[in-house]
């Protein structure tokens, strides 16, 4: 029966409600767990609390395995679920001025907002940042659209890219995400600070 | 053993499973019984053995004959041209992208109408345009292509004109009739519009 839009089982209008519904849901959470936090996100890098780190790859894991028992149990056509395009060289520099953002800024996209929320100034700051790194990104589009669009690998799966099965893809990240959450917890160990 | 042990063996069971199944291929049926009832109704899938006799001749790049019956008869005749896809095995991967394209246009047939037409529901309602049904089957092909049988005098001009087409076809295919023109054929049949296959596409989102 699902992805539900597509479908059209509920209607393309509903699109932003839902949308807005589950962004606040989203916001919550990150906002519970601790994401309004700048020094909790940068603990990530220094390795006192790697808190980021399990709750991303726990919700990654959930999604995969729920999308495939829900594709096996026939409640959802996965061929319809859309998946972003792939531009490698636009996405690796993306990745790399992304992550140098998040260090500096403290900040992901999605938890500035969050913290703006519950009143950070500096998550203000970090909005307006966005905003003008927006701005910039239009104003100079035509410079570097060509490596903006370079690479283009069209909608990939990384399962399909190595030729093995969406489960068994499923079960190395569940594996490589428990590995790396023991890690995490002996990186807490190893390099822990009192009050952050 | 602690929770968090429970948990991350649970992940790791229902990870295993995930790998060891199958992934799901069965294709569920995308059009409403309302909806498939209005397209049979409106007979929009019908070509006529005329129309796909000129486009063999003219070698029309767009067509592509689809015969539903078994490798058998294929063997024994078939229409220029034609592929083998034996209605038992029609929903085969393998086939997939013949039947579900947009940019052929598909022509089913039979002996009669009854399988390419049990063949044509079945696409239809998994989604798939382009498909139709040759009217008449290879019985009718024959009888009007092959071997048509001439008008009586009192019969309209068009009649006659049709005619002669016909034996002028039937002489191109290697039918029975003669390749003797006594009227110019008739002007290109139109084509059932070919409709692009549009993915559905989910709004993009991120973090």
């Amino acid at each position: 029966m699902g992805p539900l839009v597509p479908q059209e089982i509920i209607g393309m209008n509903w699109n932003l409600l839902i949308a807005f519904v589950v962004g606040i849901g989203f916001g919550f959470v990150l906002e519970q767990a601790g994401f309004s936090s700048s020094r909790k996100l940068a603990g990530m890098f220094y390795g006192y609390d790697t808190v980021v780190l399990k709750v991303f790859f726990t919700g990654a894991i959930t999604a995969m395995l729920g999308l495939l028992f829900f594709s096996l149990f026939g409640w959802i056509d996965l061929s319809l679920v859309y998946v972003n395009p792939t531009f490698l060289g636009s996405t690796i520099v993306g990745g790399i001025i992304m992550g140098a953002g998040f260090i500096l800024g403290g900040f992901c996209p999605g938890t500035s907002v969050c913290a703006a929320a519950i009143g950070k100034i500096d998550a203000m700051v970090f909005i307006g940042g966005i905003f003008l790194g927006v701005f910039f990104f239009a104003e100079s589009y035509p410079m570097i659209e060509d490596f903006y669009m370079s690479g283009s690998l069209g909608s990939l799966k990384v399962h399909e890219v190595f030729g093995i099965s969406g489960g068994f893809f499923t079960l190395l990240v569940i594996i490589a995400a428990l590995i790396m959450f023991k890690l995490g917890e002996l990186a807490e160990k190893r390099w822990p600070r009192e009050e952050y | 053993m602690t929770i968090k042990n429970v948990i991350f063996l649970g992940l790791i069971f229902l990870g295993v499973v995930i790998a060891m199944v199958p992934e799901n291929t069965t294709k569920p049926y995308k059009l409403t019984a309302e909806q498939m009832l209005v397209e049979v109704q409106g007979a929009a899938e019908m070509v006529s053995t005329d129309e796909v006799a000129q486009w063999i001749i003219s070698k029309d790049p767009s067509l592509q004959l689809i015969d539903v019956r078994n490798p058998d008869e294929f063997q024994k005749y078939h229409l220029e041209g034609a592929v083998n896809i034996p209605l038992s095995v029609i929903l085969n991967d393998e086939y997939r992208d013949i039947l579900d394209q947009g940019v052929k246009m598909n022509v089913l047939y039979s002996n009669g109408t009854l399988n390419s037409h049990q063949a044509w529901m079945i696409l239809r309602q998994l989604g798939f345009r382009n498909n139709y049904v040759l009217q008449g089957g290879l019985n009718y092909w024959f009888d009007t292509i092959m071997n048509p049988q001439a008008p009586s005098i009192y019969s309209p001009d068009e009649e006659f004109a049709k005619y002669d087409f016909r034996k002028a076809a039937s002489g191109a295919l290697g039918g029975g009739g003669s390749a003797v023109v006594t009227a110019p054929a008739q002007g290109t049949a139109e084509k059932p519009k070919i409709v692009r296959t549009q993915k559905k596409k989910a709004p993009a989102g991120g973090c």
